[in-house]
């Protein structure tokens, strides 16, 4: 079933890429730091960047085998791509743009421009058939620069960042819009992004990338449940806190730099380091301090709010971050706080997950 | 406090002062002398002048030299110029200071290297000469003077325009399917097109104005190789009202063709880059 397939050692100065995965037909998302190699991996399978040595094919067609000695260039691969800066050709119109890969590949006239004019119309672009490149907007040159690489029937797509040049507003609209489009397309398609919002909404297979290495893959709830490392959980807006047990007097007390919480004394864990994990939709929101139990309360300032559909991410600040996650509703009645405002945050010890971390 | 704003004023002026000085002068010393030149024929006179039989004649071997150079600089050196801008790496600095030789030294010095080379007694010319072929005092002489010393200039500039093109654009182009000489047609030569065409048209005017090296390498045969800046030369030696009037007209089309140039190039972004 898995139809691209890579082993790959690339280096380049100090920065070192060993990654080895095999990625089935549909979406599959590279996630990852910036600098963690996404953009690179993508390039490498692409063919614009050359590997010291390893393997790529699709479906079984070998694009590289340093050991056989094939290297296909970038143009013989067949893989279909959108960078993060588009790439579009000043030089030509929507159609003449879309045309190009079938114009380089010999397709005739007629027959390019019925192809041309069917994916403009999939894309609901037809009537920027004419149009100059530099009279779009981002959204639309984002859905010409896709018409492009798909027209050409790829066995592979590569996405790198689709969303991070658009605004809050049409990303969500980009990211609906992507989701039903590619259902359309049967081949293994890979897209880096940084972006929490788009694993929250695509809920894909995912490969974490970090330092040049692939980390973890799995599905979304796989990473939201378990997540490996700090940037996995912080990607898929997991509180992932870091600090230390301590046990005086039969309590269990968790102190982290942001302060200390109380766990239920009977959490098996020994002394010493150890990292909570904390869902979002287990932290409570409050404008006035809760009365009750003044334990695993905070007192942090919003740092940002990301509607994601109809649930609403708050993300609060005082040394380390707290993560909250509450619905529309729920939203409207604290008074749809921005951010820079202060808030109460409080969660349940029971409704964490506490682990010690093995020796750094 | 009053003494420092005196002193601010004071040395306002004096700049002010300066540039304006400098500048009327330079504009003077520029302008004066074509004006000069404008004004001194007789309509009347430029007009008989560019129906005249050594008028006509100069200009044709002009057109007929400096297109032909102009095509052969085109059809080496945008390849060529691509070829340094892509894959020079760090040997650019050698090559761009091998580039801007023929542009410091003296024309005169071209002309000679030229002949030392190709000339009678020179290294390919012998071997020319086996086959019946004389190259000095003919009009490919001045085509080869042309070459050898524009051609030089026109790589070291079209290699900066390539220089500039968005690497990405031709990423995607191959990634399209696009061999690298269907990028270079499709994508690399139309995004510096206007750029390439007026650097086309100042070639062919530094061409036309080329002295030095083809008197010394082609001569001066009337109809063969005497070219405008030639016939004013020599109109110069014989009759120096000729001379005038031809310098006048070759002053007039050089300033159109500059004009043109440098209406090509008034969009702001040289290079078609989104």
């Amino acid at each position: 079933m898995s139809r691209l397939k890579f082993d790959i050692n690339f280096r380049r100065g100090d920065y070192q890429l060993e990654a080895s995965f095999a990625v089935a037909d549909g979406l599959t998302l590279l996630i990852g730091p910036n600098g963690g190699g996404k953009s690179s991996l993508l390039r490498l399978l692409a063919g614009l960047e050359q590997p010291l040595s390893g393997q790529i094919s699709i479906g079984g067609r070998k694009l590289l085998d340093t050991e056989q000695k094939i290297n296909r260039p970038p143009s013989a691969r067949n893989i279909g791509m959108l960078f993060q800066e588009l790439a579009l050709f000043p030089h030509l119109d929507v159609s003449g743009n879309v045309a190009f890969g079938l114009k380089a590949r010999g397709v005739d006239a007629s027959r390019r421009r019925q192809k041309v004019a069917a994916i403009l119309a999939r894309f609901e672009m037809s009537k920027y058939a004419g149009s100059q490149i530099r009279q779009l907007s981002q959204g639309e040159r984002q859905k010409v620069a896709l018409a492009r690489a798909l027209v050409t029937e790829p066995q592979l797509l590569l996405l790198d960042e689709p969303t991070a040049a658009l605004d809050q507003e049409s990303r969500w609209q980009f990211r609906r819009w992507l989701s039903e489009i590619l259902r359309d397309w049967q081949i293994p398609m890979l897209m880096a992004t940084h972006d929490p919002a788009d694993t929250a909404y695509f809920r894909k297979r995912i490969l974490l990338l970090e330092d040049g290495k692939i980390r973890q893959h799995g599905s979304y709830h796989q990473l939201l449940h378990a997540p490996t490392t700090p940037f996995v959980a912080d990607f898929a807006g997991v509180n992932y806190l870091l600090g230390e047990i301590c046990r005086p007097q039969g309590k269990l007390i968790f102190r982290s730099r942001g302060g200390s919480i109380f766990l239920a004394p009977f959490e098996k864990v020994r002394e010493g380091q150890a990292c909570l994990t904390v869902f979002p939709w287990d932290v409570s929101l409050y404008r006035e301090r809760p009365a009750g139990s003044p334990r695993n309360q905070l007192y942090g300032k919003i740092q940002d709010v990301i509607i994601l559909g109809d649930r609403v991410r708050i993300t609060l600040v005082k040394a380390d971050k707290l993560v909250a996650e509450l619905s529309t509703r729920g939203y409207q009645a604290l008074g749809e706080p921005r951010s820079g405002e202060m808030l109460w945050a409080v969660f349940k010890a029971r409704e964490s997950r506490i682990e010690n971390l093995a020796v750094l | 406090m009053n003494n420092a704003t005196t002193e601010k004023r004071f040395d306002t002026w004096l700049f002010t002062g300066f540039w304006v000085g400098s500048s009327l002068l330079l504009g003077g010393l520029l302008l004066l002398p074509i004006l000069v030149l404008l004004l001194h024929p007789q309509p009347a006179e430029l007009l008989s002048l560019l129906l005249s039989r050594q008028l006509l004649d100069a200009l044709r071997v002009t057109l007929l030299t400096s297109t032909t150079s102009l095509l052969l600089i085109f059809l080496l050196g945008l390849p060529t110029a691509y070829a340094v801008s892509r894959f020079a790496g760090r040997y650019r600095f050698i090559i761009d200071f091998c580039l801007e030789l023929p542009m410091a030294f003296p024309s005169l010095i071209a002309g000679i290297a030229l002949l030392l080379a190709f000339g009678r007694r020179g290294l390919f010319g012998q071997l020319l000469l086996t086959w019946d072929i004389r190259i000095p005092f003919t009009p490919l002489a001045v085509i080869l003077v042309h070459i050898f010393v524009l051609a030089p200039f026109f790589v070291r500039r079209a290699a900066v325009l390539f220089d500039q093109i968005d690497p990405q654009l031709e990423e995607a182009a191959q990634l399209l399917g696009a061999s690298p000489f269907f990028t270079f047609c499709h994508v690399s030569l139309p995004l510096c097109h206007r750029a390439l065409l007026a650097e086309a048209i100042m070639i062919f005017a530094q061409s036309i104005g080329m002295f030095g090296a083809v008197i010394l390498f082609a001569g001066n045969l009337p109809g063969k190789t005497r070219t405008l800046t030639l016939a004013i030369y020599d109109a110069f030696e014989s009759n120096p009202e000729q001379a005038f009037g031809l310098a006048t007209l070759l002053l007039i089309g050089s300033s159109l063709l500059l004009l043109t140039g440098r209406l090509l190039l008034r969009s702001r972004r040289i290079v078609g880059n989104l």
